[in-house]
């Protein structure tokens, strides 16, 4: 059954992960697709722009609180009905935000079908995989497609090629490189060039717009906010290419000697 | 709905070793603990005389941070080579589910082509009948039990974990562990009550394997009251229904019940399977107030605080226990002598008929006192 997308979004921490996510999200529920968002950073802001700069209350808060927790109290209605979830976590520096996720995951699926009916689920995941928790939404979440955002800076690539060799490693496909530009020279042949020594291929180039920053200080997605923006249109176009890809495959990961080649 | 979030400061049953547990009664052959090698030490070496082997993958430090799903792929091929297994087990500890490893994982990379339930445990479990349960759902999913009789265990599960906090050892944030009172005064007031042609009932209300030691109690003062000539003042109930329950379980209520047999034991009332003792309590009432209502004392043994106390209360109460921290709440209940067989437990894993108890023994020696002495009289 791979009409259903269950995806994750990775790249280094700050490249704009929850952005294009929430972009992606309020895309596709425009295109009539039930979209369900994920967010699995302790920080718990990957649906705020969904919701119009509202935080909700997420699955670890409530479990804390040792309340018997229903579909209702942690799936709340966003965008165009776009279903947002807040894993949530521990302070930075204490507790462990990787058996976090692990037992929200858990939970989610315990107490609610809703995901059931989706046509995509996305996750949005902390930067980096850094230890086994981090895994859960592709084991215990059944993630079936992996994207990279990565920029043309050499640490976002260095980030996103360690991320692929994690991939190929718990043998997960990626199903695709998403640049999100910072405006350095050559960033498009960069990243295009990366996507395809990793047999995979660079799905969109998201220039970089004020336009973006400005709605998201307001709480909202470009799409929402200023849907008639170039910029919207790259990210409608970009959840076109996601919904309609069938191609995947496990990553190569580059060695670093080749890295360093690639941004010379 | 609010928990009950009264924190209890004694150490109490790990959800890890009620997994355990449970997997011996679905007759694994090998369970594989993935986690420290002290985990769990003391009751994977009791299993092992139940005839479960328990292994460990004794993750250390490293395993703790660069993880241990090599070391478990191996563990699980070297274990179906080594001992044959029809069935096996992996068992999660703290360390391996904090860390995330996949259990599911290594059982597909292992490939081993005999049913391998996955439990995904831990001990941070406020009951740990979760245990049992994860067990038992896991079970399930490889087809080692039914659907039904996943429903059937749950229930009885519910109702064991809501009397164990009602009277049990979680009904108090500290209850400090106690032996109980004087065996041989017990003994001594239960051979005087016989002697007295008092009316008694002996109710065994057991958990499954701890049968084999509290069967002996119920012996011993069958034999008290056949010497005294008082054995129709005597009414035995017991939980040995051989009839439901896991194929182990039942064996148990079979082997329990041939060693009555053996000694000429009257069943009066088999009050359900090894595994019910959680909910027997409304039956037992049921009897008493139909039946046995003028009865002047009862011997209640195993899980006695699942006999409600207020269809009692016009006798004179003795309970035996095996759970040390379970005298306070027992005496909390009306009754009046309450004994404790202690370690009662590891003597009766890997054994297959009645052992003898400490308190059976006692009574034994008190019966053979007065016979003497009434041998002395008439010479």
């Amino acid at each position: 059954m791979q009409d259903k997308k269950i995806i994750a979004i990775y790249g280094k921490g700050g490249i704009g992960k929850s952005s294009t996510a929430s972009n992606i999200a309020a895309a596709c529920a425009d295109e009539g697709y039930k979209v369900m968002i994920i967010g699995c950073d302790p920080k718990s802001d990957s649906s705020i722009n969904l919701l119009g700069g509202k935080r909700i209350p997420t699955i670890l808060g409530l479990l804390k609180e040792e309340k018997d927790i229903e579909e209702k109290d942690i799936v709340f209605n966003g965008y165009n009905g776009v279903k947002c979830v807040e894993v949530g976590g521990p302070e930075p520096g204490i507790g462990c935000a990787g058996r976090g996720i692990i037992v929200a995951i858990q939970k989610l699926k315990e107490v609610s079908k809703v995901h059931k009916d989706m046509d995509l689920i996305i996750y949005d995941v902390p930067g980096d995989i850094v230890c086994g928790g981090f895994v859960a939404p592709i084991k215990k979440g059944f993630v079936n497609e992996a994207y990279v955002l990565t920029s043309g800076e050499y640490m976002p690539l260095y980030a996103a090629n360690n991320i692929c060799r994690g991939l190929s490693k718990i043998n997960t496909e990626l199903s695709g490189v998403i640049c999100n530009s910072r405006s350095v020279t050559r960033e498009k042949e960069i990243v295009n060039k990366f996507a395809t020594q990793l047999k995979s291929e660079m799905l969109a180039f998201i220039p970089k717009e004020q336009l973006v920053q400005d709605c998201e200080r307001d709480g909202f997605s470009v799409i929402e906010k200023e849907p008639r923006s170039q910029i919207a249109a790259i990210y409608r176009e970009l959840g076109n290419k996601i919904m309609s890809t069938k191609k995947s495959s496990i990553p190569v990961a580059l060695e670093d000697e080749e890295l360093r080649e690639l941004i010379r | 709905m609010e928990k009950d979030k009264t924190a209890i400061i004694h150490p109490r049953p790990s959800s890890i070793v009620a997994s355990l547990y449970t997997l011996r009664d679905l007759d694994i052959d090998v369970a594989i603990l993935h986690g420290p090698a002290g985990c769990s030490f003391k009751h994977a070496r009791l299993l092992e005389e139940d005839g479960m082997h328990v292994l460990t993958t004794a993750l250390d430090e490293n395993g703790f941070v660069f993880g241990g799903h090599d070391e478990l792929v191996d563990l699980i091929k070297k274990a179906a080579d080594q001992f044959n297994p029809k069935k096996m087990a992996i068992v999660g500890t703290c360390v391996s589910m904090i860390i995330g490893e996949e259990l599911h994982d290594a059982v597909i990379e292992a490939d081993i082509d005999i049913p391998v339930v996955e439990v995904e445990v831990h001990a941070g479990y406020r009951d740990n009948t979760k245990g049992v349960l994860l067990a038992l759902k896991s079970a399930l999913n490889v087809g080692i039990i039914t659907e039904a009789e996943l429903k059937r265990q749950t229930h009885l599960l519910n109702s064991a974990t809501e009397i164990e906090k009602k009277h049990g050892a979680a009904s108090k944030a500290y209850l400090a562990p106690s032996r109980g009172d004087l065996k041989y005064k017990v003994a001594k007031r239960i051979y005087e009550l016989l002697s007295n042609n008092k009316k008694g009932l002996i109710i065994m209300n057991v958990k499954k394997e701890t049968g084999y030691m509290f069967a002996d109690i119920l012996l011993a003062i069958n034999q008290a009251a056949e010497q005294l000539s008082v054995l129709e003042n005597i009414i035995n109930f017991a939980n040995i229904d051989d009839s439901v329950g896991l194929p182990r379980v039942r064996q148990h209520a079979k082997n329990i019940q041939k060693g009555f047999f053996e000694h000429n034991i009257k069943l009066n009332e088999n009050i359900g399977g090894l595994d019910e003792y959680a909910i027997n309590g409304d039956k037992v009432k049921k009897l008493i107030e139909n039946k046995y209502s003028d009865f002047d004392f009862a011997i209640i043994v195993g899980v006695p605080h699942a006999i409600p106390n207020d269809i009692t209360s016009s006798m004179e109460i003795f309970s035996v226990t095996n759970g040390p921290r379970q005298v306070l709440p027992l005496k909390e209940m009306g009754h009046e002598h309450v004994i404790v067989e202690i370690d009662l437990h590891p003597k009766t894993l890997g054994v297959s008929s009645i052992v003898e108890s400490e308190f059976g023994a006692t009574l034994r020696e008190v019966t053979k006192d007065h016979k003497m002495e009434k041998c002395l009289e008439l010479n």
